[in-house]
């Protein structure tokens, strides 16, 4: 297989005294959905963080495309073709659907821009039922879509997602997960989510297991069984 | 009278309205309370004024563009790195503070005048229904009233007006989806600077610009956009409008020397009715 177009490697990050990233690897292919799955404050949200610059990172490297980018500012990541879809607070909530998604495409040529839109509404009818509403309030499914497709609209090479079926009923997760499938033979971007719902194993090419911030396991999916994800979060 | 004293209030609110503008527009982006902006606007008074006999557009040009030159290279040298660092509104209280006082002494070191009156066009004499008054005072007004549709619109339609919602709305986000935060942050502390300056030339010309007066646009503004909501700017004009009305009325009926008292107690009484203003706001301070 080709070099990965991510590579993370000996990342350590702390808040304090406390190591959220022990040096940890991580990495990801073109093309490729990528999980990370794992047990609440493993370090999931970190390693996302750091990866989109949101956080800064003291120790280790990140490479993308070939290009050394963990002293990068959040902007220049940005443009080079990284996105992060935060868990939380992630839309702007006193705009419009449609506003939200017209500014997250900011570095898109107009013509790209409808594009994208039109795109994000073909997965999402639903948002463009919804396209006058004010973002805080549709419902927290809706809202979730509207999270990826702000991440779709800024037209990144890979998103990060972190935690997309948190909070979501099982019979939206599955289709949340079926959408990501869809994304990702459309338009050919790598996507990496961190997850704690076992239905990740439906979709992802390949798992790294994360537990207190050290990586356990990273294999294909089909290699993996249930009871070793399970393991994972029971701390077995 | 009473409609005199309406009017008369309406003209105080829409000028007061601009650095109150001034302030909704800084507090509202950068999340940062400036209390300098009305003593930079009145040093851009002052720096008009003293341009005025060679040419009016180009002095009032230099006046305003120099604040949002200022305000716009302040943020990124001292106010951006402070709120990176976790200041907090105390201590931003006391660093704009601080500024107003070196812009004040500047002022007073730099022109040889402590109070000045800035001769602008008056523009005839207007009578609208009954009540007559100089056209520059219902131009003031306009004016006001006009900079705050242009700034609604400007967010609206475009797409910097777009970019400075969305980092008002949610920073992170904002600087994930590839908006350049620190350029919007200088833009935002540059308009409320000029809009300070804005209100000083006005108030200029109507009344007369001293030392303290920039202290009175600022500090008076902030109240006002407070009592609004601050960082709505619906509410920090509907506000500036009342509480020129207040000041105007509590003149005529009870003389000058009450109009503080009248009007700061009122501002007391709404914040603990309203403490989130009267519009309410999306931050707290």
């Amino acid at each position: 297989m080709a070099e990965p177009i991510l590579r993370v490697s000996g990342l350590t990050v702390r808040y304090g005294m406390i190591s959220a990233l022990k040096g940890i690897g991580f990495y990801a292919y073109d093309n490729e959905i990528v999980g990370i799955v794992g047990p609440n404050g493993a370090g999931k949200t970190t390693l996302l963080e750091s990866i989109a610059g949101s956080i800064d990172a003291k120790e280790g490297h990140i490479n993308f495309l070939n290009k050394r980018i963990d002293r990068l500012p959040i902007l220049k990541r940005r443009k080079l073709g990284i996105m992060l879809v935060p868990q939380e607070g992630n839309v702007f909530p006193m705009m419009s659907v449609k506003k939200n998604l017209e500014v997250s495409a900011i570095l898109n040529s107009d013509r790209e821009k409808k594009k994208l839109i039109s795109y994000v509404y073909e997965l999402f009818p639903i948002l463009l039922e919804r396209r006058k509403q004010i973002a805080n309030t549709l419902s927290g499914g809706e809202q979730k879509m509207l999270a990826i497709g702000i991440g779709l609209a800024s037209n990144a090479k890979i998103m990060l997602i972190d935690e997309p079926s948190i909070g979501l009923a099982p019979k939206l997760v599955t289709k949340l997960f079926e959408t990501l499938k869809k994304i990702r033979e459309d338009t050919n971007k790598t996507i990496v989510l961190s997850e704690q719902n076992i239905k990740v194993l439906n979709i992802a090419d390949r798992l790294f297991g994360l537990e207190a911030g050290e990586i356990r396991f990273c294999e294909k999916t089909e290699n993996i069984s249930k009871e070793v994800v399970k393991d994972l979060y029971l701390g077995g | 009278m009473i409609l005199n004293g309406v009017i008369t209030g309406l003209i105080m609110g829409g000028i007061l309205s601009l650095p109150v503008l001034g302030v909704a527009v800084i507090y509202g982006i950068t999340g940062i309370p400036n209390f300098a902006i009305g003593v930079i606007g009145v040093f851009g008074g002052f720096l008009t004024w003293y341009f005025l006999s060679y040419n009016l557009g180009m002095a009032i040009l230099i006046g305003i563009g120099s604040c949002f030159a200022i305000g716009y290279i302040l943020q990124p040298i001292l106010l951006t790195p402070i709120s990176e660092r976790g200041g907090d509104s105390t201590l931003f209280f006391i660093i704009t503070v601080s500024l107003g006082f070196i812009f004040e002494g500047l002022t007073r070191a730099i022109f040889p005048r402590p109070s000045i009156s800035l001769a602008l066009p008056r523009m005839g004499r207007l009578s609208i229904a009954g009540v007559t008054a100089e056209g520059f005072k219902f131009f003031a007004l306009l004016f006001a009233l006009g900079t705050l549709v242009i700034i609604r619109m400007l967010e609206e339609h475009t797409e910097a007006g777009k970019s400075w919602l969305a980092t008002s709305q949610n920073l992170k986000l904002a600087k994930l989806i590839g908006i350049n935060t620190n350029h919007v942050f200088s833009i935002a502390s540059g308009m409320g600077c000029a809009l300070g300056c804005v209100g000083a030339i006005f108030w200029g010309s109507l009344y007369n610009l001293n030392l303290m007066s920039g202290w009175d646009l600022g500090f008076l503004g902030f109240i006002i956009a407070v009592v609004g909501g601050i960082g709505n700017i619906w509410g920090g004009m509907i506000s500036a409008l009342i509480i020129g009305m207040v000041m105007s009325f509590s003149g005529y009926l009870l003389g000058g020397m009450w109009q503080s008292v009248i009007l700061y107690a009122i501002v007391i009484l709404v914040l603990i009715i309203a403490p989130r203003g009267i519009l309410g706001s999306e931050r707290s301070l």
